[in-house]
């Protein structure tokens, strides 16, 4: 059972670096994303995917200047040690040569400790982190692939041996077939699963949680409808940016999309000014981003069905949004996804942004304005300059689907069984 | 509920003129705008409109961004059209987004492509008989071409048999039904006018983007002002964006690999299970019944049903698959998520078909066993695939993006639509799709070499005027 971090590193670009930065990613990206010389993602078998973006500089909702940003984010297995000694043992030098770009950055020759250093302290936590993927390793993602691979050509190849014979007899050639595969040895053994020790601790933390606010329901009540009336106060009397389509803008984000399964997102945006909106924003994302692993674990956010891993980050001190993330098709149909299924939800998490569309008690309103949702994300999103994904032609839909086809070659089935089984070829 | 001003919105958006089985569309270019304004002007009464009866002919208009641009329509008003509108399908991201590679790709088009002259007007003709459209073909050819307008090409069409595309199943049934006009219809198939007609509301309770006019530019004060966007005039209203893909068919490659897929022994055709494929790919029988409705046979009687669902009776796809053609493009209640939901998207994502076949039929019977026994066939045919959207990138686009030529539609891993979906793709080196038949006995029947029976060879995106807005472009 694989555990996931989100490395997340947002630091300040030094005055008059960021163009060198972007001609560096594009160099990267002319080389290769999988295999250049200077981070070879491919290399780094911790990773399922990771992104370098430039943020332009700007002015936050107090109106004060902040600089241009770099961001480098992965979604990796755990243990987070493991990933950092990747990441040195096989692009020391080049993220070296990148992060020198950036302010606070330890000066002189290139020092694996130092490197190491700087991306342990630059490293920001995550206000919310959604995983989609189960708790699979980016290596138990590929094999499980290759193994439907391998059987629905096996059982291609034997249409002629099938037909007629029931579907016992057929899974158990199957399996024969995947024990005998020297390349499939791993699928002898079922996929590791959480032990009855984890699960305790697991759902315990949740049960915990839930007890402490039943007994501090008399206090938490009054205290959320009186809160409430002040963000309904806020809402109603703040005047907000209204977003516009950029439409070159538009082209060229998606000029980039060009892979068939899976793209990224990644934008920035100021937060409403005050009290009041930031301290709402980082409880809503700390709440989901504690809820998310029990709400979420079947590869749906919030019923969006297409999210690999999805990030908030609150940077600044609380003055900008970052949002990263991966998924399946491409951002036009990701954003419609948003809105039709899961308006609601994601403006509770996003709504506290400058320019959202207008909505009451976070809740009504909102990406209910699908126009002014579209130009409010359009707006806001930025290209992503590297980006990398290691199992490239697997949907979220695909991941859960190949586990549950290895799921099924252990232990004995019955017809009706085994059928439901072969069904899933 | 709103009322629709049908009296300013064109025909055939409103109307399919069944009673008008003949159709030429005439793909026209803008030599001297002033004429052409001039004779817009002169002849608004030759076009039809929604509140006509037309019985023997009839004459629709729309433009395409270069052809407004072409009559001279200012910046800031063109540059209120949704960018789908001005892209067109010829850009990189447009043609990945389509999925207009190999045979399809727009360097290789009759028209509307990378290489033929820029269309500017479509004008569609249409006659209650082959005499009567000809007669009428030839006169408007000759006020058109006399009045600064240039004619690129004429697209005929065909009618076949029983309401028949060439592939021999009846198309064009399931149609939505829009809200606002006299037709009852089933809820799930009762969409909002906004969905189709720009200046009404859609089904995100919203006014569809429509193009907008600085008032001080309507002289004639021809427009009205807009709802949406108030202090502006309304150059959308009663308009609507036409789609116009043509579709070659290769209806002999169609039914050899059927035929060939489902031969038990070399040398003998099995017949019944050749078409039971291929309707398993269509989604529905040649007669047009619905497998979800009719799994194992044609049924005659159940020809038009529409009204049917997925989720509860065919969950697994055992009856229609879900990669099947009608299943991708309208996946009605069976998308992985709640009935309610699922039905509400659907009708998020739905257009006016309108379209007309051409070319003539392989065999007059256009069955499939004598399609079968055609050595040589001659000529081009196929589908002239027309239809009506108010937001081009959420409906026309996102069918043929997110379900049509998606391999991973609802859970697939390599399953583009098997009879239009196009398998050629830069970054993958396949040319031929892969189609899965679930089976009740557990292992799925999958074909791995399907080929492309269909083919894009031209198309543009147009914008169809009301009638106060094609007044409005006729005085710019």
């Amino acid at each position: 059972m694989a555990q996931h971090g989100a490395l997340s590193i947002v630091v300040d670009i030094k005055p008059g670096k960021k163009q060198e930065l972007r001609d560096k990613f594009k160099e990267i990206e002319a080389a290769g994303i999988d295999t250049n010389s200077v981070v070879p993602f491919a290399k780094l078998t911790s990773i399922h995917f990771a992104r370098f973006v430039v943020f332009d500089e700007g002015t936050d909702a107090y109106g004060k200047p902040f600089p241009a940003r770099l961001s480098f984010t992965t979604n990796y297995d755990l243990p987070t040690d493991n990933h950092l000694k990747e990441l040195i043992d096989n692009a020391g030098p080049g993220l070296w040569s990148i992060f020198s770009m950036c302010l606070k950055f330890p000066e002189g020759a290139y020092s694996a400790a130092k490197l190491s250093d700087y991306l342990k302290t630059s490293s920001i936590p995550t206000d919310t982190f959604y995983v989609g993927v189960g708790q699979r390793s980016v290596s138990q993602i590929r094999n499980e692939n290759e193994l439907r691979e391998a059987i629905e050509n096996y059982a291609d190849a034997q249409k002629i041996e099938f037909k007629g014979k029931d579907a016992v007899y057929i899974r158990k050639k199957i399996v024969d077939f995947v024990n005998g595969n020297p390349k499939l040895q791993w699928a002898k053994t079922p996929a590791p699963k959480r032990s009855a020790g984890e699960s305790a601790v697991f759902y315990g933390k949740l049960i915990l949680v839930i007890l402490l606010v039943i007994v501090l329901l008399p206090i938490i009540i009054p205290f959320v409808i009186v809160w409430m009336t002040l963000v309904l106060i806020n809402e109603i009397t703040t005047k907000d940016l209204v977003c516009k389509i950029d439409k070159n803008h538009v082209r060229t984000l998606v000029e980039r999309e060009n892979t068939i399964v899976q793209q990224q997102f990644s934008a920035m945006g100021n937060v409403k000014p005050g009290f009041l909106r930031k301290s709402t924003m980082l409880f809503l994302l700390r709440m989901t981003n504690f809820l998310a692993p029990y709400l979420f674990s079947k590869g749906k956010l919030s019923g969006i069905p297409t999210v690999q891993f999805a990030r908030w980050l609150i940077v600044n001190d609380g003055k900008q949004m970052i949002f990263l993330s991966n998924f399946d098709g491409n951002s036009e149909n990701y954003l419609r996804d948003f809105i039709n299924i899961a308006g609601r939800q994601l403006t509770l998490m996003f709504c506290h942004t400058v320019g959202y569309p207008k909505t009451r008690l976070m809740w009504f309103g909102g990406a209910k304005d699908a126009d002014g949702f579209m130009a409010w994300a359009r707006s806001f999103q930025v290209i992503s300059n590297v980006w990398y994904s290691a199992n490239k032609t697997v949907t979220v839909k695909n991941i859960f689907h190949n586990a549950a086809i290895r799921d099924g070659l252990y232990g004995e089935m019955s017809e009706h069984e085994a059928r439901k089984w072969l069904s899933k070829l | 509920m709103e009322n629709l001003e049908t009296q300013d919105i064109q025909g055939i958006i409103i109307k399919g003129y069944s009673n008008l089985p003949a159709a030429d569309f005439l793909l026209l270019g803008i030599k001297d705008a002033v004429a052409v304004k001039k004779w817009i002007k002169n002849n608004i009464a030759t076009i039809t409109f929604g509140t006509d009866k037309p019985q023997e002919t009839a004459m629709n208009l729309a433009f395409t961004f270069e052809g407004l641009k072409a009559l001279g329509l200012d910046a800031a008003t063109l540059d209120s059209f949704p960018m789908e509108m001005e892209d067109g399908m010829l850009t990189r991201h447009k043609q990945d987004y389509l999925g207009d590679y190999g045979t399809s790709d727009p360097a290789g088009w009759d028209w509307g492509g990378k290489k033929t002259a820029p269309v500017h007007v479509l004008a569609m003709l249409y006659g209650a008989s082959e005499d009567i459209m000809n007669a009428w073909y030839a006169k408007q050819k000759a006020q058109l071409e006399a009045n600064g307008f240039s004619e690129i090409k004429k697209l005929d069409t065909t009618v076949l048999p029983e309401r028949k595309e060439h592939f021999g199943f009846q198309d064009g049934i399931a149609q939505p039904t829009i809200k606002g006009l006299d037709r009852k219809d089933s809820p799930q198939n009762t969409v909002a006018a906004g969905e189709f007609i720009l200046g009404y509301k859609n089904e995100y309770d919203q006014y569809p983007i429509a193009p907008v006019v600085n008032p001080n530019l309507d002289k004639e004060n021809l427009l009205s002002f807009s709802t949406a966007q108030p202090g502006l005039k309304d150059l959308g209203r009663n308009g609507s964006f036409l789609v116009f893909r043509q579709y070659k068919q290769d209806v002999v490659k169609f039914w050899k690999y059927m035929d060939e897929a489902t031969r038990l022994e070399k040398e003998k055709c099995n017949e019944e299970e050749m078409i039971k494929l291929a309707s398993k790919m269509v989604g529905r029988w040649p007669s047009g019944a619905p497998l979800a409705v009719s799994p194992e046979k044609d049924d005659t009687t159940k020809s038009n049903v529409d009204h049917f669902g997925y989720r509860h009776s065919d969950g697994e796809g055992l009856k229609c698959p879900y990669a099947s053609h009608i299943r991708r493009t309208n996946p009605r209640d069976g998308q992985d998520m709640s009935e309610h939901a699922s039905n509400e998207i659907s009708k998020k994502h739905r257009i006016l078909r309108r379209g007309r076949s051409y070319g003539t039929p392989v065999t007059n019977s256009m069955k499939p066993e004598d399609i079968l026994k055609v050595s040589s066939v001659e000529g081009e045919r196929g589908l002239h695939f027309i239809c009506f959207n108010a937001d081009i990138g959420r409906q026309f686009e996102f069918i043929q993006n997110a379900w049509v030529n998606n391999p991973k539609f609802e859970g697939l891993y390599d399953e583009r639509d098997p009879v239009t979906g196009n398998h050629s793709h830069p970054g993958n080196t396949k040319m031929t799709g892969t189609f899965s038949v679930p089976k009740e006995s557990g292992l799925r029947e999958r074909y791995t070499d399907v080929p492309e029976f269909v083919n894009v060879k031209g198309g543009a995106y147009f914008f169809m005027p009301g009638i106060k807005a094609l007044k409005y472009l006729a005085s710019v």
